[in-house]
C-alpha cells in the first residue's frame, strides 16, 4: 500500500504533517528507522572494534596462517575456514540434488492435497532448535556413523581416497552430513517457490505437445526457474555457513589441519571454534580478539553469500515482469 | 428486440448471407473428432452434460456462448488436459476411430495428433524461436536436423511467420510482439502435424489488427488441420468458421450444455432453438 | 475470403510431403513413447525418494527427542533447581524461569521498535526505506553467534555477564523477522480503511492505531510468534551474555540459566543423570517450538482465509 501522489490520504498527510500532533507522529516513526540502522552499524562496530587488536597483531597473514596456540599466542584463521568451507560443501553436495529433487515431486509430481501438508510439515521440521538436532546428531548419528557408514565409505572406490585413517568420535563427515539435514527444509522451501514461480500456462503448453512430466520438469520447468533456484541454493549456504551449535558438537576441536588430510579428521569451523576458546580467553585478550577477528571473517563470509542470494532474487523478480 | 439488438442482428444476418448460399452436406461431412454425450466433472461440481457433436474434418467448428458455459471445459477434455486437473470426463470422444478416453488411450499420443493453442501466447521464455517451433517434435523423440528445421520452416510458413523470423531463428522468442507470439505458438503446434487443432480464445489478448491476421491465417489453415475454435465473440465465428456449436449455462442448475450445432450460416440465420436466437441476438450476452 | 468458406477443400491431406512427414512424426511419437514413460516413472521414483530422505531423519529425531526425552519429566523436573549428579531430585526450574524471563524482555524490547520501524516502511518510499528493508533482509542472515559477540561487545565486555545483556541479543535477532511480518501484516489492510478514517478528521497516529494495527492483529501475532520460536530455541548469543548459572536466580542483572544452556552443557558431560536433564530440557524446547511455530501457523492461515 503506497501513498499515490494527490489521493485523499496523500494530500491529508500533507496536511497533517504541518500539524504538530501529525509532526510528533513522523518523528517517532523516524527515530526508530534510524534507531534500526544504528543498530545495523553498531553489530558491525562492536565486532570489528574487539578484532583490531588480534589484526593490528598478525596483519592480513592472520586470515591464512594456521597457527593457534594459547601459549606462544599465536593465532591464526587458515584451519577455520577450512573446516567451515569442507562441511558447507559436504552439506551443499547433499542437500541441494535432494532438494530439488524433493522440491520438484512436490511441485509437479503431487496431488495439491498430498503436497500441501507434506510441505508444511517440512517447514514446521525445520523449526526445531539447532541445539536438539546436534544433541541428537551427537547421541544417535555418531554412533552410527562410527560403527557402520565411515567404514562403508572407506569401501567405496575413489571415494574412499577421502576417509582414510581411523574415525574416533567426531569428524568433517558427521558434521557435514547433519548440517545438510539441517539446511535441507530450506532449500526444499525455497525451490519449491522458484518451481512455482515458472507460470502454469508454459506447463500446459508442454503438456499439449505430448510431453511427459519429467520431460516437461527438465526442458520447461528447471530452465524457467534457473535463476530462482540458484537463489535457493545460495541463500541455503548461507544458512550452512551461519549455523554452529549442532557442528560444534559434531566436529571436535582440533586448532590445526591434519595430516593427512580425511574427511574422518576432527575439525573446527569459525564458529565452533569461537564457542570451544571463548571461555577461556577471559585471562588472553590477544585471544579474545582473536576470536573476535575470526568473527569478523564469518562476518564478511556471511555477508557476501546472502547479499549474493538476495540480489539474485532481486534479478529474479525483474523477469517476471512481462 | 431494442434498437441496438435488432441492428446486430441483422449486421450478422447481412454478413452471412453475404457468404453465398448455403450448403447443406456440410454437415455429412466426414468428422475428425465425434463426441458422444459427453459430459465433464470436477469432483461434486458438474461442469458440462449431454454434449454430442462433431469436428468436421477440415473445417473450422466454432464453439461460442457466454462465459463459464463450458466451452473452454470441452475443447480441453478433446485433448485430455483435464487429466492433470482432476477433472472426470465421461461419454465417448473418438479421433477417427480411436477412443481419445478409451483403456488402451495414451495420452501423450493423442495430445500430438491433437495440438491446442492457448488463450495467452505462450512460447517458451528459455528457448529461441527455432526451439519453440521445434519443442514438440524433440518431445516426441525426433532429433534429425534436417527433418526438424524443414517441420520448422513448413509450420512457420504456415502460420504465416515465416518471412518475419526466418533471419531471427534463434533469437529469444519473447522478444516477438504479441501477435508474432502467438503466430509462433501455432506453428509450434503445427510442426508435429496434428490432425486436429484445438484454439482457445486464440486472439483475446491480442490487437484489433494482429487479430483481423490470425483469423486469416486461420481460415487458411483449415486446409491442413481440423480446427475447433472457441470464441466469445460471436463476429469472429462469423468470419472465421463453416460450423458453430452454441453452448449456454441451463438456468435451473448452471449446467453447461450443447444448445444447438450447425453451419454458422444457419445458426447465425435461422437459428432452430429458441435459446440460440436470444443469444444470437444479443438478449443474453 | 468469405466465399472461400463453403468451398469444400478436399478432405484428405492436400500434400503428399505433408502426409509422409506425420507418419514419420507419429512412427517416432510412438517409438519413444515407451523409453519417455519409463523414464518419467523412474524419475517419478526417485524423486519421491529424496522426499521420504527429507522426512525420514526430521521425524527420527523428533521421535527419538521425544522417546528419551518424557522419561526425564517429572514435577520435580520442573520445580527443582539442578543438583550435582548422583544426587536425585534436580530438575531445571531455574532454566524454564530464565527461558521465559529473558524471552519475555527480548519481545518487550523487539516489538515496538519492529512496529515502528514496520509503518515507517510502509508510510515512507524511498532510498531510506530501501537502505532499511535491505538490512533487514541482510539481518536475518547474520549468524546468532555474531549478534551474541555484539551483545557480549557492547554490554557485557563493560559490564559483567548479565540477563539482560542476553535479552538484547535476542531481540536484535527477532527484529528482523517480526519487521516483515508486520509490514506484510500490515500492507493486507485496504487503503480505504485508513482514508476512511483519516477522512473523518482524525490524527494520523490515531488512524493508525485503532483501524490499521487492530485490523493487523492476527498478522501482527504470527510475525511475533514466530520469532519468538526462532530466539527461544537459540543457543549461541546465551553462551556470550547470560552464560547460565545453578542457582535460582530472577535478577536480570546477573548471569541467568535458560533451556538451550542446560541441553548444551549437560548434554556434553559424561554423567548419565545430568544428560538424563539435557534430554528432558530438549523435548520440552523442541516441543514448546514446535506450538509456538504451529500456532503461527493457524493464525497466518486465519489472516489469508479473512482477506481472500
Amino acid at each position: 500500500m503506497e501513498i499515490k501522489e494527490g489521493s485523499p490520504r496523500h494530500l491529508l498527510a500533507q496536511r497533517r504533517s504541518s500539524r504538530s500532533s501529525g509532526r510528533g507522529y513522523a518523528v517517532v516513526l523516524w527515530t526508530a528507522a534510524i534507531f534500526f540502522v544504528v543498530i545495523l552499524a553498531a553489530i558491525i562496530e562492536g565486532i570489528v572494534s574487539q578484532s583490531t587488536r588480534a589484526f593490528g597483531h598478525f596483519g592480513f597473514g592472520f586470515l591464512w596462517s594456521t597457527a593457534f596456540n594459547t601459549v606462544t599466542n599465536q593465532y591464526g584463521a587458515g584451519p577455520f575456514i577450512l573446516g567451515t568451507v569442507v562441511i558447507t560443501v559436504i552439506a551443499m553436495l547433499i542437500a541441494v540434488p535432494i532438494g530439488l529433487a524433493t522440491a520438484s515431486f512436490l511441485t509437479e509430481m503431487c496431488p495439491r492435497r498430498i503436497a500441501t501438508p507434506l510441505g508444511v510439515g517440512i517447514d514446521l521440521i525445520a523449526a526445531v532448535p539447532s541445539i536438539v538436532v546436534g544433541l541428537w546428531g551427537l547421541y544417535v548419528m555418531q554412533p552410527v556413523f562410527l560403527r557402520d557408514v565411515e567404514p562403508f565409505m572407506q569401501k567405496i572406490p575413489v571415494v574412499k581416497l577421502l576417509f582414510k585413517g581411523v574415525a574416533e568420535g567426531p569428524s568433517l563427515f558427521l558434521a557435514g552430513f547433519v548440517l545438510s539435514i539441517m539446511i535441507l527444509p530450506t532449500m526444499v522451501a525455497l525451490s519449491r517457490t522458484a518451481l512455482a514461480g515458472v507460470g502454469n500456462l508454459d506447463r500446459e503448453a508442454a503438456f499439449a505437445l505430448g510431453a511427459t512430466p519429467w520431460q516437461v520438469i527438465r526442458k520447461v520447468v528447471v530452465p524457467g526457474a534457473n535463476s530462482g533456484i540458484l537463489a535457493a541454493a545460495t541463500l541455503a549456504l548461507g544458512r550452512a555457513v551461519g549455523e554452529t551449535i549442532a557442528v560444534t558438537l559434531l566436529i571436535g576441536n582440533v586448532t590445526r589441519i591434519t595430516h593427512p588430510f580425511s574427511l574422518l579428521n576432527p575439525g573446527a569451523t569459525l564458529g565452533s571454534i569461537i564457542v570451544l576458546n571463548f571461555g577461556e580467553s577471559g585471562q588472553l585478550p590477544l585471544l579474545k580478539s582473536a576470536l573476535f577477528a575470526l568473527a569478523v571473517v564469518l562476518l564478511v563470509i556471511t555477508f557476501i553469500v546472502n547479499v549474493g542470494g538476495r540480489l539474485i532474487v532481486r534479478k529474479n523478480r525483474l523477469f517476471r515482469l512481462p | 428486440m431494442s434498437d441496438t439488438t435488432s441492428a446486430v442482428a441483422a449486421r450478422i444476418q447481412q454478413e452471412v448471407l453475404a457468404q453465398g448460399p448455403g450448403s447443406v452436406d456440410l454437415l455429412d461431412a466426414p468428422a475428425a473428432v465425434t463426441l458422444t454425450d459427453v459430459a465433464i466433472d470436477f469432483g461434486p461440481v458438474h461442469a458440462v452434460r449431454r454434449v454430442t457433436f462433431p469436428l468436421a474434418a477440415n473445417r473450422v467448428t466454432a464453439l461460442v456462448g457466454p462465459s463459464g458455459c463450458g466451452k473452454t471445459t470441452v475443447l480441453r477434455a478433446i485433448n485430455r488436459m483435464h487429466d492433470r486437473s482432476g477433472g472426470k470426463v465421461s461419454g465417448s470422444i473418438r479421433l477417427g476411430d480411436q477412443e481419445i478416453y478409451g483403456r488402451d488411450a495414451q495420452p501423450e499420443l493423442i495430445r500430438s495428433r491433437i495440438g491446442m493453442v492457448f488463450q495467452r501466447p505462450n512460447p517458451f521464455p528459455t528457448m529461441s524461436v527455432l526451439d519453440n517451433v521445434t519443442s514438440g517434435l524433440r518431445f516426441n523423440g525426433i532429433r534429425n536436423k534436417k527433418v526438424l528445421n524443414e517441420a520448422a520452416e513448413s509450420a512457420l510458413q504456415s502460420a504465416a511467420l515465416w518471412e518475419t523470423v526466418k533471419d531471427r531463428l534463434d533469437q529469444p522468442a519473447v522478444r516477438l510482439s504479441g501477435g508474432q507470439q502467438q503466430r509462433l505458438c501455432i506453428a509450434r503446434a503445427l510442426a508435429v502435424e496434428p490432425e486436429v487443432l484445438l484454439m482457445d480464445e486464440p486472439c483475446s489478448a491480442l490487437d484489433p489488427i494482429s487479430t483481423a491476421a490470425i483469423e486469416e491465417t486461420i481460415v487458411d489453415l483449415a486446409s491442413e488441420v481440423t480446427i475447433a475454435l472457441v470464441t466469445h465473440n460471436m463476429f469472429q465465428a462469423t468470419r472465421c468458421a463453416d460450423l458453430t456449436a452454441v453452448f449456454l449455462l441451463d438456468d435451473t442448475d448452471h449446467i453447461g450444455e450443447l444448445v444447438e450445432y450447425g453451419s454458422t450460416q444457419q445458426i447465425f440465420s435461422s437459428p432452430k432453438d429458441p435459446r440460440t436466437e436470444q443469444y444470437v441476438t444479443g438478449q443474453v450476452s | 475470403m468469405s466465399t472461400d468458406l463453403l468451398e469444400a477443400p478436399a478432405p484428405s491431406d492436400k500434400d503428399p510431403a505433408v502426409a509422409e512427414r506425420r507418419r514419420l512424426i507419429q512412427a517416432a511419437a510412438r517409438g519413444s513413447l515407451k523409453r519417455r514413460r519409463s523414464v518419467a516413472l523412474g524419475i517419478r521414483i526417485l524423486f519421491g525418494t529424496c522426499m521420504v530422505l527429507t522426512l525420514v531423519p526430521l521425524v527420527a529425531l523428533i521421535g527419538y527427542v521425544s522417546k528419551r526425552g518424557v522419561g526425564a519429566l517429572s514435577v520435580a523436573f520442573f520445580t527443582h533447581t539442578p543438583t550435582p549428579e548422583g544426587i536425585p531430585g534436580g530438575g531445571i526450574s531455574n532454566a524454564i524461569v530464565g527461558s521465559l524471563l529473558i524471552n519475555g524482555l527480548a519481545l518487550v524490547i523487539a516489538m515496538p521498535i519492529a512496529l515502528l520501524v514496520a509503518l515507517f516502511l510502509i508510510e515512507r518510499r524511498g532510498p531510506v526505506a530501501n537502505v532499511i528493508r535491505f538490512g533487514a533482509d541482510v539481518l536475518t542472515g547474520i549468524p546468532s553467534i555474531l549478534i551474541g559477540l555484539f551483545a557480549y561487545a557492547i554490554i557485557v565486555a563493560h559490564t559483567h555477564f548479565s540477563a539482560y545483556s542476553a535479552s538484547v541479543a535476542l531481540a536484535v535477532l527477532m527484529l528482523p523477522i517480526m519487521i516483515r511480518g508486520d509490514e506484510e501484516a500490515m500492507r493486507t489492510i485496504p487503503n480505504e480503511l485508513w482514508e476512511a478514517g483519516l477522512a473523518l478528521g482524525a490524527r494520523q497516529s490515531r488512524v493508525v492505531r485503532s483501524v490499521v494495527v487492530r485490523g493487523a492483529i492476527p498478522g501482527l501475532v504470527t510475525a511475533n510468534l514466530l520469532a519468538l520460536a526462532r530466539a527461544v530455541g537459540e543457543t549461541a548469543p546465551l553462551l556470550f551474555t547470560s552464560i547460565g548459572s545453578q542457582i535460582f536466580s530472577l535478577s536480570l542483572n546477573q548471569p541467568m540459566n535458560a533451556i538451550p544452556i542446560v541441553i548444551y552443557q549437560d548434554g556434553t558431560t559424561a554423567f548419565k543423570d545430568l544428560q538424563q536433564d539435557a534430554w528432558g530440557a530438549a523435548f520440552v524446547l523442541m516441543a514448546g517450538v514446535l506450538l509456538l511455530s504451529i500456532v503461527g501457523r493457524i493464525f497466518a492461515a486465519r489472516l489469508t482465509r479473512k482477506t481472500r
